[in-house]
């Protein structure tokens, strides 16, 4: 009898570690893992910031205002003597809370408003997307402003501005992915099945519809910090003495010619975030794509 | 391509092009200033901003003028005598003036520019200053008028130079049209008032005073970004800016296309404590947060030493400042000890309200503030907001827990009671007035309104000693600093100078 | 079809009376005093009373909203506080630049963008495709203000090259357009290269392939043409962030456009120019969105955003 060559082989699958699974997963997703990097550094800043950056980021020192870099301040002082470099590190926590909490408030107001409109009959959604289609004509500033300026100037009204005025973003959103996913088959079984609409609501619609929200808000989150820096240009954004990237880049910009770091740190802290998120975000949209 | 085949038509468009393209070019020379802020009104009766009064300067005149060394010249009024009593004043008007519009300036147009103040109807801005001393204004023939005071007021020569005191036609004051259309005598009319963007001041042909000293055309633009102004200054497109933003000063120094003029001011900057909100009531307190404030810090970090610390609530230019005056040292255990005394051992909490302008000064306070025990709460409002807050009354300032406010007071060179009333008068308390701190003390109001009615100069500087000692030590303001008067050239502009106060004099400047 | 557009036109002026609501309900509630800003800080209570009447500020809510939507139909914005003059004279004079800068940052959004994209999607995964994204965040990510301000520094005052302030000539136009260009242009490229590469592995492509098309004429005539719905959507669609760009390049650039004036307006608490000005915006905005829907619509029949 010979033996019979198969393709069936009695050779061991080679083992895969850990490391080298983690490693493959990388390569194969390298915009998640650089965008997620990006944000974790700015998150380990945020929560480790003593330990980063020893100095106060409010200690002023009048006599010391304005330095260049050195050993001492690594990104140099501002106008009132306080070290750049703690701050900006500090201001990486407001940062992460605006992006937190505007984004956040978006989404809890924004999400179930959809998701409502595209289940109710079409008296409710005309209605709920009239809203929003008046919301969502105001170009950001002009609504933020008006905003800000009834509310008054702080943090928190700033974050509440950003959050309104991305209200509609998310009820469209969450409202076309509704519509498409209250004709998918076993969303019609479970309502046949008599199961209660916020029962639909939540487990069915909402559970397959967080992730396009989730890649939403990570473009949303960009827009926050900068809306926030633009709005502190206006004179409507943190108060001081508060480390606010925006409002650093803001005050730093009336010494333009003079002294550049005021701006420049704040600002590459900026755009490293948004770029951090805006990778990210379309990593996430990628994965999520069947087609690719 | 076929575009560039006429030649001609190429050459032709390119020359255009390239004329337009070359800043600031036209037929007449003009003299670029750009300022801070836009102009509130073209009326000068009906607003009080410096800015906007520097910007009306060369369009309108009043009896009396300021030369460059600040003494007072004959301007519509060529000569002027008071009663003994020293409350009839009889004016003698020059002749042949007319206003741009062609009314005749006679004294007819001096009593209806006066009576539109005194009357309580009409409600304009600048209306404030005369009615407390000014009784009437009557004409005693076609070339002379008399006003008659209610009580005797040294600064009235000198107020007769600005804002409400400056001739307006009748003829476009009574047609409701003075706000937006400048009619006065001077040597420049309004040749264009862009809304939002320019004014354009021309030369009056007409001018009683023959052919004006200064350019062709005088044009006005404004902008709220301090980097901008400089670079404006850099490139050219402005030939006098004001105010000068500090910060760039070594920078225009060491630039020999540009020149900078330092000149002693009269703005007193001051944060005001609110007198009737614990624990500001007490005068201990507020002596501690004199001797907590490091005023030569602030001085240097804010004004990048351009100020003097303020030792009085007088400005060093002022008439009957007192230099002898002992300042608050920067002492903070010496404010610790007060405050102790007073009860607050471990400090307090309390507000302030700037404008974005001021914001900073609010920074470098809370942390001094904070070494004494201090917790100082800085809100920053725009300036719409800011004012609203800060003329609340008592009720109001409370409610919102309003402990102080951070701005300024300039009375130029007109003297101490255009410093003293508004601010530290009982009966100027907010809303009424500028008093924001509510500050009532009998003996200040008694010294200030006998000031007012005392001609002698030297006794009335020494009322005014003793007025500036009972504020220091009462302390309803921390006095901060005054702020020197800058602002800088094209280094080819000759003829700008500036009222102490801020209000710069473009009206004879010329380009070289 | 026709029922499609007829129902977006009816939505239309239900918008606009509920967008003018919010208007005026937020300017009402602006804290502030017009009249105290206007007469100025050293003026009496008295003083500052006769201009809140002067201003028609004393009369009730109602009575003020009724007479604003009432002239809004009529062509009447009211009167500007500050300058006295009819703010439909005042946003008529300054729309023009604010339109002009528009369209010259959309013209070389997609002048820059569009190519940019295409590159991006042609070489996916290669070098283009990297730096094209990563310049893209990277414009997306800039405060438009610095950006501004490092451009006048540069290219008015070192190099002398360009106009600092104003809109004088031609090459006023050049560093605020480019400036408010840079995130349409980051948000351009970006879609088109996402629509392109979804196009390009669609069938009929590939059928154009087979059939033995020159690659260049693929991409030219099949590719640009069905990514050309993406840009209608970024110019119909975020017109309104287009204008909210303006605003802040504008009140650097002393720009005589409306969003600097309606910077100046909030300052000033000038009621009736925010009203106007917000509104004339906002009614520009939807009517993009309306047109972009409708193109979009007529384009290509399959997608509805509805």
């Amino acid at each position: 009898m010979a033996t019979a060559r198969t393709d069936h082989t009695e050779t061991q699958p080679r083992r895969r570690s850990a490391t080298g699974q983690t490693l493959r997963w990388i390569g194969a997703h390298r915009s998640i893992a650089l965008g997620g990097a990006l944000i974790s550094v700015i998150v380990l800043a945020a929560l480790f910031a003593p330990l980063v950056a020893p100095a106060d980021p409010y200690a002023q020192d009048l006599i010391a205002t304005m330095e260049p870099p050195s050993w001492a301040h690594p990104f140099g002082t501002d106008d009132n003597g306080r070290d750049i470099f703690a701050r900006v590190v500090y201001g990486a926590r407001i940062s992460l809370l605006e992006v937190l909490l505007s984004v956040g408030l978006a989404m809890v107001v924004g999400v179930p408003l959809g998701i409502l409109a595209g289940m109710s009959g079409r008296y409710v959604d005309q209605a709920i997307m009239w809203a929003m289609d008046i919301l969502f004509a105001f170009p950001g500033i002009v609504l933020s402003i008006l905003i800000v300026s009834v509310l008054g100037t702080s943090l928190a009204n700033l974050m509440i501005a950003i959050a309104i005025f991305s209200v509609p973003v998310y009820s469209r959103l969450s409202r076309n992915l509704t519509l498409g996913l209250k004709s998918m088959d076993y969303v019609e079984a479970a309502v046949s099945l008599g199961i209660s609409t916020r029962r639909i609501m939540t487990h069915y619609i909402l559970r397959n519809a967080i992730a396009p929200i989730i890649v939403q808000s990570t473009l949303t989150a960009g827009t926050v910090i900068l809306s926030a820096a633009s709005l502190s240009f206006l004179g409507l954004g943190a108060q001081p003495p508060l480390p606010e990237w925006g409002a650093m880049m803001s005050d730093g910009r009336n010494y333009l010619g003079l002294n550049i770091w005021m701006s420049l740190f704040p600002g590459l802290a900026i755009m490293i975030t948004v770029l951090g998120f805006n990778i990210l975000g379309d990593g996430l949209r990628d994965l999520l794509d069947p087609r690719k | 391509m076929t575009i560039f085949a006429n030649n001609r038509i190429w050459l032709l468009s390119s020359a255009i092009a390239a004329a337009l393209a070359v800043p600031g070019v036209s037929l007449a020379a003009t003299l670029n200033v750009m300022q801070s802020e836009a102009p509130r009104s073209m009326d000068p009766g009906d607003q009080t901003a410096t800015y906007t009064a520097a910007l009306l300067d060369p369009m309108y005149e009043g009896l009396i003028k300021r030369d460059p060394d600040l003494s007072l010249k004959p301007a519509l009024a060529t000569e002027w005598s008071s009663d003994p009593s020293g409350l009839v004043w009889t004016f003698k008007l020059r002749q042949g003036v007319k206003f741009q519009d062609g009314t005749p300036f006679d004294a007819d147009a001096v009593v209806k520019n006066f009576n539109r103040h005194l009357d309580t109807k009409r409600g304009l801005a600048a209306s404030g200053r005369l009615r407390t001393f000014l009784d009437s204004v009557t004409a005693v023939d076609a070339g002379t008028v008399q006003f008659k005071l209610k009580t005797k007021y040294p600064a009235f020569l000198a107020l007769l130079t600005t804002g409400p005191c400056l001739m307006v036609s009748p003829t476009a004051d009574a047609a409701g049209t003075i706000g937006s259309k400048a009619v006065g005598t001077g040597p420049y009319k309004l040749g264009e008032y862009k809304s939002g963007e320019y004014v354009l001041e021309v030369k009056n042909p007409d001018w009683w005073g023959g052919a004006a000293k200064g350019e062709d055309q005088i044009k006005w633009t404004w902008t709220a970004e301090t980097s901008v102004m400089n670079m404006a200054l850099q490139t050219g497109d402005a030939d006098v800016i004001n105010p000068f933003p500090s910060a760039f000063a070594q920078q225009v120094k060491a630039n020999s296309e540009m020149k900078l003029s330092t000149t002693d001011g009269s703005a007193v900057f001051w944060v005001s404590l609110n007198t009737k909100l614990k624990p500001l009531d007490d005068v201990r307190v507020r002596q501690a947060l004199n001797y907590a404030t490091d005023r030569a810090g602030i001085v240097k970090a804010f004004m990048q030493g351009f100020a003097t610390p303020a030792n009085s609530p007088l400005a060093p230019v002022t008439p009957g400042y007192d230099k002898s005056l002992a300042p608050y040292s920067y002492d903070i255990d010496k404010a610790k000890q007060l405050l102790k005394e007073a009860g607050y051992p471990d400090g307090f909490t309390m507000s302030t309200i700037v404008q974005e302008q001021e914001a900073r000064i609010g920074e470098l306070l809370q942390a001094m503030w904070a070494k004494a025990g201090i917790k100082l709460d800085v809100r920053k409002m725009e300036s719409g907001v800011w004012s609203k807050a800060a003329f609340l009354d008592p009720a109001g300032k409370e409610k919102d827990g309003i402990g102080s406010a951070i701005a300024s007071w300039s009375s130029g060179v007109n003297g101490a009671d255009l410093q003293f009333r508004p601010l530290y008068y009982s009966k100027s308390a907010s809303p009424a007035g500028a008093n924001l701190g509510f500050f009532s003390d009998p003996k200040l109001d008694e010294l200030v309104d006998k000031a007012a009615s005392t001609l002698d100069e030297t006794a009335r500087n020494a009322i005014y000693a003793d007025a500036q000692k009972e504020v220091n030590d009462q302390a309803p303001h921390v006095l901060l600093f005054t702020k020197q008067d800058l602002f800088a050239t094209r280094a080819n502009v000759a003829g700008v100078w500036v009222i102490p106060g801020g209000q710069v004099v473009v009206k004879d400047a010329k380009k070289q | 079809m026709k029922a499609y557009i007829v129902k977006k036109m009816l939505a239309l002026p239900l918008i606009l009376v509920g967008v003018s609501l919010l208007v005026f309900v937020a300017i009402r509630a602006l804290p502030g005093d017009p009249a105290r800003l206007m007469a100025g800080p050293e003026a009496t209570q008295e003083a500052v009373d006769n201009m809140t009447r002067r201003l028609g500020l004393d009369r009730s809510l109602p009575a003020q909203y009724a007479s604003f939507a009432v002239g809004a139909l009529t062509g009447d914005l009211g009167t500007s506080i500050k300058s006295k003059l009819p703010v439909v004279s005042e946003i008529r004079e300054r729309l023009p630049f604010t339109i002009g800068l528009a369209i010259t940052a959309y013209l070389i959004a997609i002048a820059i963008g569009v190519p940019a994209g295409m590159i991006a999607a042609i070489y996916r995964h290669g070098w283009p495709d990297q730096a094209v994204m990563i310049l893209a965040i990277m414009g997306a990510s800039i405060a438009n203000f610095w950006l501004a301000l490092m451009a006048m520094n540069t290219f008015s005052v070192q190099l002398g090259w360009l106009p600092l302030l104003g809109a004088t000539s031609w090459k006023s136009f050049i560093m605020p357009s480019v400036t408010l260009a840079v995130l349409p242009t980051a948000v351009i490229a970006r879609m088109t290269r996402s629509s392109m590469i979804e196009v390009m592995s669609q069938d009929y492509i590939r059928t154009a392939y087979a059939k033995g098309l020159a690659p260049g004429q693929i991409y030219w005539n099949h590719a640009l043409r069905n990514a050309l719905i993406p840009i209608i959507t970024i110019v119909g669609l975020n017109f309104g962030s287009l204008i909210g760009g303006a605003v802040v390049t504008e009140s650097v650039f002393n720009w005589p456009g409306l969003g600097r004036f309606l910077v100046d307006a909030v300052r000033y608490r000038d009621y009736p120019v925010i009203q106007g000005v917000t509104l004339v915006a906002v009614t520009g905005v939807v009517l993009m969105n309306f047109l972009a829907e409708l193109l979009i619509a007529v384009v290509n029949p399959r997608i509805r955003l509805d």
